[in-house]
């Protein structure tokens, strides 16, 4: 048996050493998500029961009543309707998408290299860009999408698409946001298949395995870590959509999100109370569809 | 090799769970803001002041010739209107520093003075002595404080493609709202154009704006001196000018795709293309800075102000002009309040609109808020449709009888979202009007 090292000893200082690195190594990032993440939403947690609005000072407790103002608010109201569709159409095109891009690029293939290059460039683009671009496609008299259809009948020249008709618009919005962040779900689900044993594949087909059961069976369970966090990021990112609808579609009722509501009524309003307490109700939501989707889709996988 | 596959729920799942909650978090942990005040300083040689306006800078000479006569090195910040007024409020909200002077808005000149967040500018500078040279000064006083002061001279405008008109055997231009429209219908049923008129249906800014001008070239004004609506019998000119302006997408005088287009893009991609032949609710000094350039226009020479219509005759006209002001928080107040006083002198603006050559202009700059200098500007033919325009600006007002309410952004865009829904066809103009007028009774009372 070996005896403990002495304290003082240098044996025994390497090992405090060693033992206090990781702590050290995790103190800035922890130092930053206290005070840049935890510390705030404890401020906002705080402050979403507080009638804080300097049109209407003191600041003062007021329990639930920003609560009951939001809930009383026809905009607030609408637009959440309004996420609930870009949530709903946002997480399953995005995630039907990059599972379909990450298997078309799971193979090697001349090109791949550049094709994941392209895929990944509306990622990198901002909202606003986005939005921009966006606007050229939809315009009615000049726009790419409008020349497409009444060139194929399917619309007339100068047809609206954008503020005309709620449902249309906000999934014509949905959809730039869907061209944003497929891209990373492709991404994080092809990282999930590359881990994937080709033995297994190997022994199926052995086996008589089609490739259409292949994928069924093996390929998506396998996938299952990388497809949950896909679904997560595309969530918080549907859930908190503010670019695209505020470039779009302006401040219009047809496409306005909970985010844009949130930026409305703290600094249009100065009603900062009502703006931290949606923010909290918006955090609270994804906190909790987050959490479903995890339990739901995410399986632990080891090789 | 010997693998194993496992898939289980476990300790893992729950870490990924935490993970997603504290991702959510931190994306929704916006809220929170910094206190502590900056302590001012009296010193007005030496410092360097931080200027922040949704604008370019003005050439660096102008700058450095600044820095020359008074010792204050000036340090610009660019940033877009809509993301200066957030940060304008934040900064306010949480007492800290973020300019030495900054951009002071018409219309938010209600809500700033309540607040406090800016210093009443006569502490610094005379600004009795400014007032009759400067008659937008009105549009920056509340409570009988000066919160800024105009450095250009924004007012709306009407605007018309005279070739258009000619083309169309209109000679003489209308003078009033119904000659107006039956010009603009005379123009689309001769087929020259389909769409003559262009209004900004976009929920923003423009579309509220628009109305404003055309309540009062109907004779009105949008809400009383307490804030209440004025708009809601169909007598009253509020009413007949969403009326007109509805129906005229309704009609087809403005283009149905207008229902997304914002003020800007109206004027640049309906009006400086030659599809509209006019808006009524145009940006003074568009003609020169915009129309008449041959890089972003293909109406050269064609575009004219012509005298606002109104109910009987020629109306008055809006200001809306862009105000320079010293937030509570600055670090250098008085240096501030000096680059003020030389940033909207007279010479100054003569500079920056250009008339002593290229170097000395300013890209963006609109037009003096001088009206001394905006005659001179006029008389030397310097400035496109500078007589319309300097009489124009002689009885320009301000949009709100005794300054925009301390609630107008949230009234506005009561105004935007439910004039743009009308337009759209998911309400009617009673319901419009009833949706803006409760807004105001419930913001005003």
């Amino acid at each position: 048996m070996k005896a403990a090292p002495a304290a003082g000893s240098p044996e025994g200082s390497r090992g405090h050493a060693a033992k206090s690195l990781p702590y050290l190594l995790v103190t800035p990032l922890a130092v930053f998500i206290i005070g840049l993440a935890l510390v705030p939403a404890a401020f906002t947690i705080i402050e979403s029961f507080y009638r804080a609005n300097p049109l209407d000072p003191p600041t003062r407790f007021d329990g639930l009543g920003n609560f009951r103002r939001l809930f009383a608010n026809n905009a607030v109201l609408t637009s959440m309707g309004n996420t609930a569709v870009y949530v709903a159409v946002g997480v399953v095109l995005s995630t039907v998408l990059g599972i379909f891009f990450a298997v078309v690029l799971r193979r090697p293939f001349r090109g791949r290299g550049i094709l994941i290059a392209v895929l990944i460039l509306p990622w990198a683009l901002p909202g606003v860009v986005e939005g921009i671009l966006w606007t050229g496609i939809y315009d009615p008299s000049s726009g790419l999408l409008n020349g497409v259809l009444s060139s194929l009948h399917l619309a007339s020249h100068g047809s609206v698409l954008l503020g005309d008709n709620r449902w249309l618009t906000i999934i014509l919005i949905e959809l730039v946001q869907v061209w944003q962040i497929t891209p990373l779900s492709a991404l994080l689900v092809l990282a999930a298949m590359q881990l994937m044993p080709q033995e297994l594949f190997q022994a199926a087909a052995i086996d008589g395995c089609g490739a259409w059961q292949s994928f069924w069976r093996i390929t998506l369970p396998l996938a299952r870590p990388g497809i949950a966090v896909a679904v997560v990021q595309a969530l918080i990112a549907t859930l908190n959509v503010f670019d695209q609808p505020y470039v779009l579609n302006g401040a219009a009722t047809t496409g306005s999100s909970v985010t844009e509501q949130t930026y409305f009524i703290s600094f249009q309003n100065l009603d900062f109370g009502g703006g931290y307490a949606l923010s909290l109700l918006i955090t609270l939501i994804t906190m909790v569809v987050s959490l479903i989707v995890v339990r739901a889709v995410y399986r632990r996988v080891d090789y | 090799m010997a693998r194993t596959l496992s898939s289980t729920r476990g300790r893992q799942g729950r870490a990924a769970a935490a993970a997603a909650v504290v991702l959510a978090f931190a994306l929704a942990a916006c809220g929170g803001g910094s206190s502590g005040s900056s302590a001012a300083s009296g010193k007005t040689s030496g410092v360097t002041i931080t200027v922040t306006l949704a604008a370019p800078a003005p050439p660096k000479d102008a700058l450095a010739a600044f820095t020359k006569q008074t010792g204050i090195t000036v340090k610009w910040v660019d940033i877009d209107w809509d993301s200066l007024q957030t940060k304008i409020s934040a900064a306010a909200a949480a007492n800290t520093y973020f300019a030495d002077a900054t951009d002071v808005d018409w219309s938010r000149v209600g809500q700033l003075g309540k607040l406090g967040w800016f210093y009443p500018i006569e502490q610094f500078l005379d600004t009795k002595a400014l007032a009759p040279d400067m008659p937008q000064i009105k549009s920056f006083t509340v409570g009988g404080h000066v919160i800024g002061l105009p450095y250009d001279a924004s007012f709306m405008v009407t605007t018309v493609n005279k070739q258009m008109f000619t083309k169309a055997g209109i000679t003489t231009m209308p003078a009033t709202l119904d000659e107006y429209t039956s010009d603009l219908k005379k123009l689309q049923s001769k087929g020259i154009s389909a769409h003559p008129l262009d209004i900004p249906f976009a929920a923003a800014e423009g579309l509220s704006t628009y109305w404003y001008e055309t309540t009062g070239a109907l004779g009105g004004t949008v809400l009383d001196q307490s804030g209440k609506p004025r708009f809601t019998s169909p007598g009253s000119a509020g009413y007949k000018a969403a009326e007109w302006m509805i129906n005229a997408i309704k009609t087809g005088l403005v283009p149905k795709g207008n229902i997304n287009v914002t003020d800007s893009q109206g004027m640049q991609t309906l009006m400086a293309k030659g599809q509209a032949a006019s808006i009524y609710s145009d940006y003074s000094g568009n003609v020169g800075s915009l129309y008449n350039v041959p890089s972003s226009s293909s109406v050269v020479n064609q575009v004219k102000y012509i005298p606002t219509p109104g109910a009987t005759g020629a109306a008055a006209n809006w200001s809306n002009p862009d105000g320079i002001g010293i937030p509570k928080q600055a670090k250098y107040p008085k240096a501030a309040a000096k680059f003020i006083q030389w940033f909207t002198s007279e010479n100054q603006q003569v500079d920056f609109a250009g008339v002593n050559g290229p170097s000395k202009a300013w890209s963006t700059y609109a037009l003096p808020s001088h009206l001394s200098a905006v005659k001179a500007m006029a008389a030397k033919g310097n400035l496109v449709g500078g007589d319309a325009l300097s009489a124009m600006l002689a009885t320009s007002k301000p949009v709100f009888e005794g300054g925009a309410p301390s609630w107008y952004p949230q009234f506005s865009n009561s105004v935007y979202t439910n004039l743009h829904a009308a337009a759209a066809g998911s309400e009617t103009v009673p319901q419009a009007i009833t949706a803006i007028a409760n807004t105001a009774n419930g913001l005003a009372s």
